[in-house]
This record gives C-alpha cells, structure tokens and sequence, in this order.
C-alpha cells in the first residue's frame, strides 16, 4: 500500500506488523537501546501469545545480552504482571512483548522503567535518541550474561490483589463469572484468580496457543460471542480483557456491554467511598468519572491520551485511582499501570457488597451517549482546522489540555488529532444520542470550514 | 587482528562491536533465505556468548518461517548427524570451536550436514549483502521444536562405526578434558558403552575455559599434569563443540595433533581399506599408515569443507588434518572428536599403550612458525616463493607446498591474521633445522618486500 507505514516509535513503545516492519533487526537494536538507557542488570521480560511472541523475544534478549543486561524470561504473561513483578525482584528495567489490543499481525516493545511505570515522554526521547545514534556499550564475549527463568510472575501479582480485597466477601457472594480473555495473555490467570474469589467461571479464549478468535480491543462491537454465552450460561456478569489484559470490559447479566467507559467509572465508585481523594483520567474519558467524583466530593484531574500521562499525574496527585475510558483503571498501591486483574477485583467487591445485579449496580451512575467519528485530515490541515474551532467556541469553556475539548455542565465534544492516523477524531458525549450526534456535526463542520 | 571474518565456510568474529547480535540476525536471515524457509537444527556450544547468539540466530531463523529445531548445548557433529536423521533443510553451530573466549561464530550446514561448499557459500554471502530476506508473516511463524531423541541416536551411530566388543574387553581407563564444553554427558554415556572409565576433567557444560580450547600440546598441560595422579590409560581433550581432538600418553606426555589422524587411521583401514585425505599441511606419518594399508593419500587446501569434498570424491573412509580434526567417511559430514577417541581407542584394543602406537609411527621432526607480513605484500611474498622454488614443482592449490625426498614445505596465507604462516617435516632433526631456518629467513624479508636473496 503506497504511503502507508506500518512501523510507529513513539512515546508507548516500537509497533509494527510482522513479516514487514517489525524485525528482528529492528526488536534487537530497540533492546540494545534500552539495555543502554538502563544499564547492566536484569530487565524482565515478558509477553503475550501472538504467534511473533518468540520471534521478538529472542531478539529483545539477544540486544539485552550483548550490551550486559540480563533477560529475566517471565514467560506469557499480561503486561500488568510485568511491571508487577520488575518492582517485586527490583529489575532496572522491563518490556513487554505485546500490542496489546492491536489485532493479530501487529507486535511491539513496551518499555518500562525501573518503576515499573511506562517511560514517561523525556525518557521514551531518551531511548529513541540512543536508537537513532546506534552506538551501543556491546559486553565482550566472556562478560555476557546468561537468560534466566522466572514463572513465578503470575503468581505474586495476583497474590498481590488478593491480599487486598475482601475476598471473604467477594467468596460468599457465589457469583458465577463469564470471561473472554482472547486467547490472550490472561488465558490461564484469569480463570485462576476468578476461582481464587469462589466465583463459579465459564469462559471463552482460553486457548493460549490459538490465534485471537476475536479483535482484542474490548468493545461491544467484539464481545458478541462474550453476551451469547452469559445469557446461555446465567452468569452474573462478564469480563474480556484485551491481548494483554491491562483493558477490561464489563457485560451484565442480560448480556449487555455496558461499555468499556463504565469499567473505571464503577472502579471508582468503589474505591472512593472508602479512599476519598482525587480521581485521573484522560481529556477523553467519559463524564460519568465526574459524576462519580462528585458524589463523593473528590476533584477529577484530567490529563493528556497516554497511560504513562495519567500514571505520572496520579502520583503527582496522590490520588488513590485514576485510569482511561477504553477500560483501564490504575490503583497505584497495588500497580502503577493499567490492571484488569485490579479491576476485576475491584468490581467484584462491588458487587459483593451491592445488593442487587451489576445492570443494577451500573444504574447507580448517570447514563450518557459517546459518539465518535474520524475526520480525514492531513498533517498540514490539522492546526488550521483545530482554531478554526477555537474561534467557534470561544466564548466556551475550553479545554486546551491535549486537542480542544468543549465541557458544557452535562455534556462535552473534542477533537484531537491521532497519533497514528491522518486524521482527526471528533468525540462529543451528551445525555442523548441525538445531542451527542448533533454536537459531532457541529464540531465536524466547524472543523471542515464550513 | 581482525576481529571479525566472514568468509564462505561462516562468519567469526570478537563478541562486542564486530560480532553483534544484528549481524547475527542477519546471517540467521540469509540462510534462513537460503533453506527457503524449511526446517533448521540448531544448536550452540557453552561460551557465555553463545546464549546472546543463540537468541539472535532463533529470532532470525523464526523471522524467515524456519521451523526451528533446538538442540540446546550440542557439539558440531551431533547437530551434523541430527540434520540428516531429520531430513531437515540445514543446520546452524553457534560455536567459537577451538578460538579463545573472547570469539564465536557461526557455522552453516546444508542439508546433508556438511559445511556449506564454496559455491553455496558464496550464495549465502550474496544474500546477506543483499538484505533481501525472507520475512515471514504472522501466520507463516512456526514453533520452536525440540528433538531430544537424536543424544540417544547419535550414540549408537557412533558405537555402530566402531569395534564395540574389542574396547569393551580392553577396560581402559581414560581421563577426558572437555575445556568445560559440549561433550561432558555424551562422553560420559559413550565411554560407559565402551566399557571403559571415564576422569572427567572440566567436564561441566559452563563455557568456563580453563585454558585456550585447541587442543594443543600447551593447552594440554592441565591434564598432562594430572595423568599420573588418575592412573589413566590415555588422557584425551576434547575442544568445545566436539571437532577436534588431542591425546595425552599414559606417562603424561602431551601429543601433537599430528599424531591424532594417523592413530584413527590403523583401526579404520583394517576394518575397512580405501583411501585417505587430508590437506597439505599436515604430517607424512598419514602417507606411512595408508601405504602399510596399501592405501593412497590425497591432499587437499587447507580446510575441514576441502577434504571432506575431496574425501567424498575420492570415495575415502577417512579425512582428517593436523589440527585433531578427523570425519570418518562415508557415515560422518564433519570431524568428530567422540568418534575419533572412540578410534583410537579401538586402536588401543589389541593391548598395545598409546605410548606404543605412537612408537609405531615413523618419527618426521616438524616446524611450524609465522611471519608478520602486510595484507598487501602477502601475495607478492608467495609469488617470491613460487619462484623461487619453480624447479621442485611446487602445488599451489593453497599458498605453496613444495615436496622433496626427504622433506616438504608449506607456506600460506594466515585466513584470519596479516601472516605468513611456515610449516617444514623432514626425515631428520638437522634437515627439517635446516630448511626451516632457511625459510623463515626468506619469508622475514619477502615479508617487508625485500626481493633480494
């Protein structure tokens, strides 16, 4: 496909397709990289179970060897496990071997530091800078290290959660639990944890050595075979995590998505009736965080699209949570990222101490409609077209964090340009379908010109 | 020096800078290109870098859609022997084999298990300068297989090459040094079959190197020296992918390599007659086994790919060198160092000493020395030599050997060193004295471009 590149380094990590951008050349040099940016010492590795998992692997753990690092191999494990697991044995660094929610043919490096936090912005600079150089600190022969083999990750992470919820609670409450785990990461902690708390499990995309049946991205649009099978089985609620398992998705009982935006939304419902404090979220996370907030008389602090935004704002803040709309919710006493197995967790305590279903529970916060839509838009158009909606909505609350957001009392529209994409992505959410839509077309037409 | 070597039979080099993991990919890329994507065996000796080079040449090898067969820690042969057992499309040894610690390589079967020939060399070489790889999409990447078995097999196909019942009833007691390599449990098992008793020394797989892994008289001076505490029949050292092989007396009298070809040779050439190869560099003491034999020698350049060719050419039961190196023909596509001691033993099974054999050979005093000489006056160097000794018919297949009654000479360009590498054998101490003080001194001034004699 002429000018169409499949290859993105940017402040995540490395991302590319298989077979064509993303090679071994590319994974061993990023890795030397990154063996460079942390120094001699063990870096955890881990990943999760798409077919180019090995393949990327051995060369992240060829470019760790040769500049003296030493790869501490966690297996297939979810990214959240990783940065878990790099705190509990003090690791000076971590990658991942995931794309997370990207389908199939695509794999990455994430990059973590020794925090266990996603490379902030200056440090991701850092790391690309020292790849473009291509000069690195190569150990001679006689010095080079050895792959260890660590599979105890998994276990100490969960243990991690477990400690930490009311797992009594959550046990006498008998709850039966529908999951897709995607073939993914989660494919056999997921079943494990859920039994850990009494729940009765069914699942689907428990195959770790099959290819994703579905697209990993945890939106209602996928999890149809997910609401066929809790309304078969009877579950009281159903989970699907991304390829990775840092994303979570909820669907109740009547094997409705409540979508991906209510996942931190009920997170936080919980942890701040007990942990009052303020709330994170990104520019584009769903208002009901601050409805939540509100009834409990917390701040929410918005930042910058990004995880490694929110995680950075989250310990400036102290907040006791934050997390993104697309189902990622952050509790930094346990993880300094985004972890389904905490959201899992955390919901379920929820719901053990609610009385009645999780449709009800769900209805506890305010409804409202999100609606999107891509507007082609090349590099060059973008900053002409983003004042021309400033202009527009001048005499409005703006909000010029990352894009321009609109927030109105109930209601808001942004339009920020992708990272990836030439394009521009106009998002309005409204307590109707019809406000909603009609405030994408506004904004779309102020953009446009018109 | 150079640090690093490409060349048709592989690429060696200094782990850091020069042998990186990115040229490692690479070369995995070529020959996975090469094999069209078909099955690869794999294995590495115990060098601390070989686990670095390992994980390159897995991620290469898997990029192109090569099914990857991992034979772990595995010496050169066994992989060799498991590429044919496996029908597989090549074979890869990540080996520094007898170079010191701070080097590794990696050798390239074909699919008969034998080192790739210069032609199919040059077609890797072609590849890799290209960067036109095969890649692989996400549905074409396979697994990583293991085939375990192939220890066990590999076994008996070397106990089938040899006099099992004649070593088992001899008992000898054998003191090994595996320089920390990839022999240690495979000896262990195979002298066990033999009925002998196995002294390990160095013996595990840690890639620890207590002395350089060529197994030379010096390097043989640890084991040497214990040989009388170990009450041992014969001491062996083995380097560290299982090539090559070095031998020590009963009375702790450290071998040239030499010594090593033409002991193998009697057992093998009774059992089965037919001829010997071996290259120009190498002892007469071969010519004088094959010709009580009633066997003739052929000579080759210098290299284990060039007697293998010749040996399989000329339909030869053995070809071998005077580094320690020996391939028993037809069954073996790479020198075998377990093999070989397990000749020698047989050898030793009509009840003679090691020391006895060897009193056996007829004794040609040899001299082996270098000279520093620019890349770019070493072939007018050899060109001065070629002329010099025109008269004698010299063979100038590789460097120059020229061949008299009573004496031979070769000089050659170092492959991987700006040197002049001399070697003499003659009959007598004061002849080959002689002629290689003569020599060294023509070569010292051919070396600094001095035509004058």
């Amino acid at each position: 496909m002429a000018g169409s590149i499949s290859l993105k380094i940017g402040v995540s990590g490395v991302r590319g397709i298989v077979g064509e951008s993303l090679t071994p050349q590319l994974v061993c040099q990023f890795a030397a990289a990154f063996g460079t940016y942390t120094g001699a010492g063990p870096v955890v590795v881990g990943s999760d179970t798409r077919p180019s998992r090995e393949m990327v692997k051995q060369a992240v753990c060829a470019g760790l060897l040769s500049v003296g690092c030493r790869p501490v191999d966690l297996g297939v494990v979810p990214t959240p496990t990783v940065q878990h697991h790099l705190l509990k044995v003090g690791a000076v660094g971590g990658i991942c071997v995931t794309a997370s929610h990207n389908p199939i043919q695509w794999n990455a490096l994430k990059f973590f530091g020794p925090d266990g936090i996603i490379l902030r912005q200056n440090q991701a600079a850092e790391l690309t800078d020292l790849y473009h150089q291509g000069v690195y600190p190569r150990v001679p022969g006689p010095e080079t290290g050895r792959i260890a083999r660590d599979e105890t990750a998994i276990e100490r992470h969960l243990a991690t959660i477990l400690a930490a919820v009311d797992v009594e609670r959550i046990r006498a409450r008998r709850l039966k639990v529908a999951i897709d785990c995607c073939n993914g990461a989660a494919w056999a902690a997921t079943p494990r944890f859920l039994e850990a708390l009494g729940c009765a499990v069914v699942g689907l995309g428990l195959e770790g050595d099959q290819p994703f049946p579905r697209n990993p991205e945890p939106v209602p649009e996928n999890l149809g075979e997910l609401c066929a099978l809790i309304r078969r089985e009877g579950a009281d609620i159903g989970f699907a995590q991304d390829a990775d398992a840092d994303r979570l998705a909820v669907v109740d009982q009547a094997g409705e998505p409540l979508g991906e935006e209510c996942t931190l939304a009920l997170a936080a419902r919980h942890v701040l009736a007990r942990t009052p404090g303020p709330v994170v979220a990104n520019v584009s996370t769903s208002r009901m965080i601050d409805d939540v907030a509100a009834e409990f008389g917390c701040p929410v602090r918005r930042t910058r699209v990004g995880e490694v935004n929110v995680v950075e704002e989250i310990l400036r803040r102290q907040a006791p949570l934050g997390g993104e709309g697309n189902g990622g919710v952050i509790v930094p006493s346990l993880n300094p990222c985004r972890d389904s197995f905490v959201a899992m967790a955390l919901i379920l305590e929820a719901l053990a101490a609610f009385d009645g279903s999780i449709r009800q529970l769900r209805e506890q916060i305010p409804s409202y409609a999100m609606l999107k839509r891509a507007l082609p838009c090349g590099p060059r158009d973008v900053g002409p077209a983003l004042r021309r909606l400033r202009r527009a909505y001048a005499t409005e609350p703006l909000d010029l964090l990352d894009g321009v957001t609109i927030r109105w009392p109930d209601r808001w529209v942004q339009a920020r340009p992708s990272n990836t994409e030439p394009i521009i992505r106009v998002t309005a959410e409204a307590p109707t379908r019809e406000q909603a839509a009609a405030m994408v077309q506004e904004a779309a037409e102020y953009l446009l010109g018109g | 020096m150079r640090e690093l070597k490409i060349g048709i039979s592989g690429v060696r080099g200094v782990v850091g800078p020069a042998f990186c993991p990115e040229l490692i990919i690479d070369f995995a890329c070529a020959f996975g290109t090469w094999v069209e994507g078909g099955p690869v065996v794999l294995g590495r000796d115990t060098r601390r870098s070989s686990t670095m080079g390992h994980a390159a040449v897995v991620a290469g090898l898997l990029s192109g859609g090569c099914e990857v067969i991992d034979l772990g820690v595995a010496p050169t042969p066994l992989i060799s022997y498991a590429v044919r057992e496996l029908r597989a499309a090549g074979g890869l040894a990540l080996t520094g084999s007898h170079n010191d610690a701070r080097w590794n390589a990696l050798k390239f079967l074909g699919p008969d298990g034998r080192q790739l020939n210069a032609q199919v060399g040059e077609e890797l070489l072609d590849r890799y300068h290209s960067r036109d790889f095969l890649q692989a999409d996400w549905a074409g990447l396979r697994p990583i297989a293991e085939a375990p078995e192939m220890v066990e097999r590999y076994l008996e196909f070397v106990l089938a090459a040899l006099d099992v019942e004649a070593i088992r009833r001899r008992e000898l007691r054998v003191a090994v040094d595996f320089c920390n390599g990839t022999c240690g449990a495979l000896a262990q098992q195979l002298l066990f079959d033999l009925g002998c008793t196995l002294l390990p020394l160095n013996e595990d797989p840690t890639g620890e190197f207590a002395h350089p892994p060529a197994p030379t008289r010096a390097n043989m001076r640890q084991l040497a020296g214990l040989m009388r505490y170990l009450e041992a029949d014969l001491g062996a050292a083995i380097n560290v992918d299982g090539d090559r092989l070095g031998l020590v007396t009963a009375a702790a009298e450290p071998l040239s390599e030499e010594y090593v070809l033409p002991l193998a040779a009697a057992p093998r050439l009774a059992r089965r007659p037919g001829p010997v190869v071996t290259n120009l560099s190498t002892s007469r003491m071969i010519d004088a086994v094959a010709a009580a034999a009633g066997q003739p020698v052929y000579r080759t350049p210098v290299g284990e790919g060039h007697v293998l060719d010749r040996g399989l050419a000329e339909e030869a039961v053995l070809a071998g060198e005077g580094s320690g190196g020996v391939a028993v023909l037809p069954q073996s596509m790479t020198f075998d160092a377990l093999l070989t001691l397990g000749l020698v033993l047989e050898a030793m099974a009509g009840g003679a000493s090691l020391a006895g054999l060897v009193g056996r050979l007829p004794r040609y005093p040899m001299r082996k020395g270098s000279v520093a000489c620019p890349p770019d006056l070493l072939y007018r160097a050899l060109d001065f030599f070629r002329e010099r000794f025109d008269e004698a018919q010299p063979d100038v297949s590789d460097g120059i050997r020229v061949t008299w009654p009573d004496a031979w000479l070769h000089l050659r360009a170092s492959n991987t060193e700006p040197l002049l590498r001399v070697i003499v054998e003659a009959d007598t101490e004061a002849r080959a004295e002689q002629l290689f003080g003569d020599v060294m001194a023509l070569a010292r001034r051919a070396a600094v471009g001095s035509q004058e004699v």
